[in-house]
Order: C-alpha cells, then structure tokens, then sequence
C-alpha cells in the first residue's frame, strides 16, 4: 500500500449557528496516488470535508493531516494549500482575472515565485489540460468545461500532490463532464497526483479505485465501486442511485440467469452475456 | 395545436463580427398534452428555441403560433401569450426575490391583473402541486435549501396556470435524489393536464418520460420521433456529444452480437425481458 | 455585445503604440494633456494635432473611432466656443448687430479653446483605444506603487478594478436571464412613469444583487485556496518592462514639448 497522503483522525466541523455537526467525528485515510470517489446527497458534509482537506475550514475538533502537515493548524494553511488544490463547481466563480495564462500564473504569483519560473509553470499547466491555445483569450468566451480545465491548469501550476474537485462537473453539459473527468483521470494515472472527487454522478464514481459515501457528517459507506454500489437498497436509501447496468442485473438474476454481481459497465455485461448465451 | 413553429431562423448578432445562425429553418408542432423532449449540447439553440415559444424572442423570420396566434405580429397580446406558456429557466431558484415564498409565487399571477382572492388560490393550489408544505408560505425563500427554492420558483410559473410548461434543465444539478423527485414532479404536472416541454441533456430522462423527441444539433432539429425512433442513431448521436440510454447501448451491442433485440428496444424492462428470452430460462438453469 | 463591454473601446492592434508599456502610454498622455495647456498659439496647436494624428494613424485604429469620443462632448465645445466669442472683446471688430459683436481676439481665443478640448479629448481616446483595460489596470497599478509605501492601497485598488473587468461580463449575461425569466412571469419592464419602472426592477435587482454575493463569496474561497493573501509578497508573471520603443516614444514626447514652447516663443500667434 502507498504512503497515507490525507489522514483524518476523528474530525469535527460545525459551521457558527449550525444545529448540528457538518462533519462528524470523521476518520479517513487517502493513499498517495489514489483516486477517491466522494458520493452523498446535498447537506451531507462532502463540500465541508473538501474545504477541511484545503485547510479552507479548521476543524472543531480532531485533526487532518495533510501531505504530512497539519491541516488544523492555522500557521500552516498556506503549506496544505501548496500540497492540496482545489477545483469549485462554478467555473464561473473561480476564475480570478480577465485572460487565461494571468489566471493560471495567479496561485504562484500569491507565493511569491520568481517571473521565469511561472512562465515555465505556467506554460506546463496550460499545455497539460490543453488550453495552451487559448492562453491569451478572456475567460468569458469560453465554455464551461473550458473553464474548469483553466481553473484545473491553475491548481496544477502550483504542483499539488493532491487535487481535490468540489462537484466540478455539477454544472457542465455532457461533453464537458466527460472532459473534464478524462482530464483528472489523467492527471492520477500520468503525474500520479491524488484525486479526490466529489460528484454526484454515479457513472463517474464507477471509474474511482475507491467510493466514500457520506451520511450526515458521517461515512456511510467505503469500498471498492463494485463492493460500494453491489449494496443496491443501503446505496438507494442513502439518496444516491446505481448505475443502470447493476440494476439490469439484478433484474436479469431475478429472472433467474445466473450473472456475476458487481457488473456495472455496458462492456461488462455485453460480454457476460455473449458467454451465457454462448455457455 | 398549442405551439406550431413554421420555418423558423435566428441569427445572433446580425451585422456584427459574432454574427451566427443560432437556429436554422425549424418546423415543429407540439399538441395538446404531449410530453416532449428537446435534447442538444451546449450552444444547440435549444434556451433560444424555447425563448421564442412565449414570445421572449420575436422578429427571425418565420412563424411561431401559440394556439393558432403569431406571436411575430406586433399586436399580439403577449401577456396572453405567457399566460398559456409558462417558461422555466434553468437554476430557476436564482430569480426568486421577494421577502416570503407566497409573496413571490404570487408575483406572476398579480401580473396578470387577477383578483387578491384569485391570486391567493392559485398560490395555494400551485404549492400543493410542487408539493412544498403550506407552513413555508410565510418563510424567506433564500432559507430553503436548493431543491425546494428550485420548487418555489416552479410554483411561481405554475400559479399563472399556463397549459403549456416549458422548462430548461429542471434537474440540473440536483443530487440523485433529488433529481429523481424533480422528474416525478413533472411527470405529476404532466398527469394533471399540462403539456410539457424538457429541455435536458440527459437521455436517459427523457427516454423514460417523453412521449416525443428534438434533438438540436448546430441550431437545426437533427433527429426528431418517439424515444424508440431517435436512440436507433446511437451513432450518429454519439458524434454531436449525445448519449442514448445505457440500455439502448446494450442492445445495439448485443444485437451485434447476434441477439434477436429489436431496434426500437430502450426501456430497461423491454430490453432485459428480449436478453431473456435470447439466453433462455431453461438454459440459463440448468 | 454585453462581452464586448470588458474591452471598454480597446481596439486590439499590433502597432508600435499598441506595443508600449502601459506606464509609458500612461504617462505620455498626462504629457500631452500637459502640453496641450502649455501651447499658447496656433503654432503649438498644429504641432500637436499633427502629432497626435499621426499616432493615431500608425495605430491602425479607424479614425471614426478616435472622433467617436468627441459626440457626447459637442455640446460642451460649441458652448465654450460661442461664449468665448461673445465675451472676448478685444482686437478689430468683424462684426456687428445689435449686441452681438464678433472680434478677432474673441474668434481667437474661441478657437484656442475648442482646439484645447478637442485635443484633450482624442489624446485620453488614443490611450483607451490601444490599451486594454486589464492593462491599463497593470500600468496604474505599477504606477501607483511607490504611494503603497506611505499606506496607499495600490494593489487593492487594481485587484478591484481587474476583478471588476472579470466579473462584468458575468454579470450582464446573468442581469439577461433574470430579466427574461420575470418577463416570463409577466414582468413588465418598459412602461409607467418613473415611479413604477424604479419599483419593476426590484424583481431584476434583489436577485441580481444576491447572485453578486454568492459569486463574491465563492470567489474570495477560490482565491485563499490558491494561497492569496494580498499584495504583499506578490510577484508577477508578466513584468513591465520598458524598452527602447518606450525609450522612442519619451523622445517624441520630450521632442514635441520642445517645440511647442519654442513655438510660443517665436511664432506668437
């Protein structure tokens, strides 16, 4: 197993004046070079959990560990934000300045790196989520995937060793959503940065190595996406859904043909059942 | 005929450097009581189609007719107009603005010029239909959470108790759940008489709750027909960054394969039943 | 068109002046308003309309946009020229009827005048015309940091006014759904008496103004996720640099004064 590149140890969050606790006496271990899959309904503590990784939040109580720093001590957070990036929903809201290449270059110009060395940097990020076209072009004529690479290309510049995507493609048309997915695939399987990716779309949990499902602060449920959505009703009833595949198979099995559980792609089960037909 | 568009063209910012068709020469007609998809990626002209259908956008040449009337001519009445169509924009939740969630549903209807009784009992009734709890009327709609400030602002166009609802992108960015609630809603408004028209990019929603399909590629109507008739171009679909339903995927791969699934199979019910009769129960048994 | 707002009248260009550093570009046009003030005759006049002509000419910028700036100030150039030949008395009479009496000295000085403020006018239209404003942002901003020193906030002031630039675009698309979405309603933002047209856009603005929260909000996360924390300890990718264009262009400039007070000296008309 890889080093434990984000560790929280029985973590608390209350925001001021809430009722209860966002996130609740939380323990979670993410290993280097992980991709992290993050599920749960709205209100259930995933986007806390995410600015508590990015030290955007300190913790209540307990603490989280962050690419070896505190993440709950304040003198830090500059530290853990270096080592942790963080991509929003909104392309529209995270796009600091009017031409692509300045926003890319704002994060290093906030920590005060040399000129040549974020023209490099800067280049590198644009090159790597393919906008180095438009590096001279203004945020406003782009599209909203485009965007999100952009504010990608900008956490990336920084040389995180994690990045952390808040519900980033919640607000992308299909095409995208599939682009900017491939594009953090990517960035884990390539440059080996750890992804934790919070979403509430199934068919891009399925691709995770790990599924965490939140309930109310807490962690409901946390295995492997086969193990994770294999738990159909407990998946349901945690207001989520299950990829149209698993649910074909357990009507498939229902009917009384005999499939392997945990099928969750197109490919999966075409191929299962080519070599029923074929048994 | 409620909304009948006859050669329709828009061009974005004629005469300028930015000048482009945003859509091309569309005919369609949607009846009574249809429930009707209108699917297409971003920059499709789907939010400036279902502008024209309530008159928000006039002058392209063509006609629009809503129930018979050309909305291009100047002397239509629009407010009529919007009374039959009710538009629903997408995050519909960010237009809300008044102190209290009756105030503001109330703010269409007061703009017809209805009676403060009348205007009470469509807000009523509208809350029942979106089914928010009569205890929020009196509530800021800023301090609901996001699914039920979308279902405000839904009730807030339903109280105009137009025949026709229009609505961009109703489950955008609602969880699993929610998004699932949002549909059934709309299903139950559909139930209740309404004619619908969703604009989604999800085909697996509209596969599963409309009768009838547009999908808008480059601002023309590229496929149009029952669900059954327009996932039969998974292909050519795919190629304009569109999906056909995971099942609809799984047939045309097994029909490949040699399976007896016919064409027009999308449903998951449809479709699992055919893969069972293709393997047979007894073999599979035994 | 609501995108083209950002670029303020920035007319993108390659030219020599597109090419000078802001701070150069700047400075230049406080020289020219300058010297537009020291040039007492015809002389400096000409001198200056040539030069600023010229510029604008080099820059590839169509000529109607240069005057286009002059329209909402006609008024103003007309009425200062009227007065100033009605209350100048001095040198022969041209003219007279009834209480009106021209003069030359009044013809003169009316005509010194409206020079006066055409120039000033095409002069600031030129610095507009080929700087962008994100540029400009970064000129004023470079320009203005020696002040920082003594507690002036240079840096806030350009992180607002770039972030202002940022966002308007935004703003004006979300200001056009809105709108749609209550005419949809049965809004009516068009007719009434004032009254009632200031009380219609109270559906446009409460949400507009709540939506500019929420992106403030979300925008201020954004920003301390990538470590900002202010000015201090801030580096820039894209340094200002002077180099010898803006070294050419401080000659010109110098050069232009030079024989505008030459003017006034030897050809005193």
């Amino acid at each position: 197993m890889n080093n434990v590149i984000i560790d929280a140890r029985n973590v608390t969050y209350r925001y001021e004046g809430g009722l209860s606790d966002a996130v609740s006496h939380l323990s979670l271990k993410v290993y280097e070079g992980e991709f992290v899959a993050v599920l749960g309904r709205n209100g259930c503590g995933k986007s806390t959990l995410a600015k508590l990784m990015n030290a955007l939040l300190l913790p209540t109580s307990g603490e989280i560990m962050v690419n070896g720093v505190k993440a709950s001590n304040e003198d830090e957070c500059y530290e853990v934000r270096k080592s942790c990036g963080m991509v929003f929903q909104n392309p529209d809201n995270q796009i600091v300045t009017t031409i692509v290449e300045e926003d890319c270059a704002f994060g290093l110009e906030n920590l005060g790196v040399e000129p040549a060395l974020i023209r490099k940097r800067v280049d590198e990020a644009l090159n790597a989520v393919g906008m180095a076209k438009h590096a001279h072009s203004s945020p406003a004529m782009l599209s909203g995937g485009q965007k999100q690479r952009v504010a990608v290309a900008g956490v990336l510049a920084m040389r995180p060793r994690i990045i952390v995507f808040d519900e980033s493609t919640a607000m992308l048309d299909p095409i995208g959503r599939r682009d900017v997915f491939a594009l953090a695939k990517k960035l884990n399987q390539e440059e080996g940065i750890t992804i934790v990716w919070i979403t509430h779309f199934m068919e891009e949990a399925v691709q995770a190595d790990r599924v965490v499902v939140m309930d109310h602060g807490r962690i409901a449920l946390e295995d492997t996406p086969h193990q994770v959505f294999a738990q159909m009703d407990k998946v349901l009833s945690l207001g989520l859904d299950v990829p149209e595949m698993m649910k074909l198979s357990a009507r498939l099995r229902a009917s009384g043909l005999k499939l392997p559980h945990g099928i969750m792609t197109v490919e999966e089960m075409a191929e299962n059942l080519v070599k029923l037909r074929n048994a | 005929m409620p909304i009948e568009i006859k050669h329709l063209t828009h061009t974005y910012m004629p005469g300028s450097p930015f000048e482009a068709r945003a859509l091309n020469d569309i005919c369609l007609t949607i009846n009574d009581g249809e429930f009707i998809g209108i699917i297409g990626h971003t920059g499709s002209g789907k939010s400036t189609l279902i502008s024209y259908f309530n008159g928000l956008e006039r002058g392209a040449s063509g006609a629009v007719l809503v129930n018979g009337v050309d909305l291009s001519d100047k002397n239509a009445d629009l407010i009529a107009v919007r009374r039959t169509v009710g538009l629903v924009f997408q995050y519909p939740e960010y237009q809300l603005f008044e102190e209290t969630v009756e105030k503001d549903i109330a703010f269409g209807p007061t703009n017809l010029g209805l009676t403060p009784e009348e205007v009470e009992r469509r807000v009523v009734h509208a809350m029942h239909l979106v089914g928010l709890d009569p205890s929020r009327a009196k509530k800021s709609p800023f301090d609901l959470s996001g699914g039920q400030k979308r279902r405000v602002a839904i009730a807030g166009v339903l109280a105009m108790e137009p025949s026709i609802l229009v609505l961009d992108e109703p489950a955008a960015g609602l969880d699993p759940a929610g998004r699932h609630e949002m549909l059934e809603l709309i299903s139950d408004i559909h139930e209740s008489g309404v004619t619908i028209v969703m604009v989604s990019h999800s085909m697996d929603d509209v596969g599963r709750y409309c009768d009838r399909l547009f999908v808008l590629s480059h601002g023309e109507i590229a496929y149009q027909g029952t669900p059954a008739e327009v996932f039969v171009h998974g292909e050519e679909l795919n190629k304009i960054g569109l999906d056909v339903p995971e099942c609809a995927k799984l047939a045309a791969r097994l029909r490949k394969a040699g399976f007896d699934i016919p064409q027009d199979a999308y449903r998951m019910e449809d479709v699992a039943g055919y893969i069972v009769k293709n393997i047979g129960k007894g073999r599979s048994d035994r | 068109m609501i995108k083209n707002v950002t670029l303020g009248q920035y007319f993108p260009g390659d030219s020599f002046v597109h090419k000078l550093d802001p701070r150069t570009k700047l400075l230049a046009t406080i020289a020219l308003i300058a010297v537009v003030f020291v040039s007492n005759g015809f002389a400096g006049f000409v001198m200056i309309a040539a030069f600023v002509l010229l510029t604008a000419l080099s820059t590839g910028v169509h000529l109607k946009f240069l005057f286009k700036g002059l329209k909402p100030i006609m008024f103003i150039i007309i009425f200062t020229f009227i007065l100033n030949v009605f209350f100048q008395q001095t040198g022969e009479v041209l003219v007279q009827f009834w209480v009106i009496k021209i003069t030359t000295g009044g013809l003169r000085m009316a005509t010194f005048m409206a020079a006066r403020l055409i120039l000033l006018v095409v002069a600031s239209q030129l610095l507009t015309l080929t700087t962008s404003p994100i540029s400009l942002t970064d000129g004023l901003e470079s320009l203005m940091r020696p002040a920082s020193k003594l507690g002036f906030p240079a840096h806030e002031i350009a992180m607002m006014m770039s972030i202002a630039l940022r966002f308007i675009p935004t703003l004006m698309d979300e200001a056009d759904k809105i709108m749609k979405a209550q005419k949809a309603r049965g809004a009516n933002f068009e007719t009434g008496n004032l009254i009632q047209r200031a009380k219609a856009m109270i559906p446009l603005l409460v949400p507009l103004f709540v939506g500019a929260f929420r992106r403030a909000d979300e925008l201020a996360l954004a920003m301390d996720a990538r470590c900002y924390r202010g000015g201090a300890g801030r580096t820039r990718m894209n340094q200002l640099k002077y180099g010898t264009r803006d070294l050419i262009a401080a000659v010109a400039i110098v050069a232009l004064f030079v024989l505008v007070i030459l003017a006034n000296r030897f050809c005193p008309f």
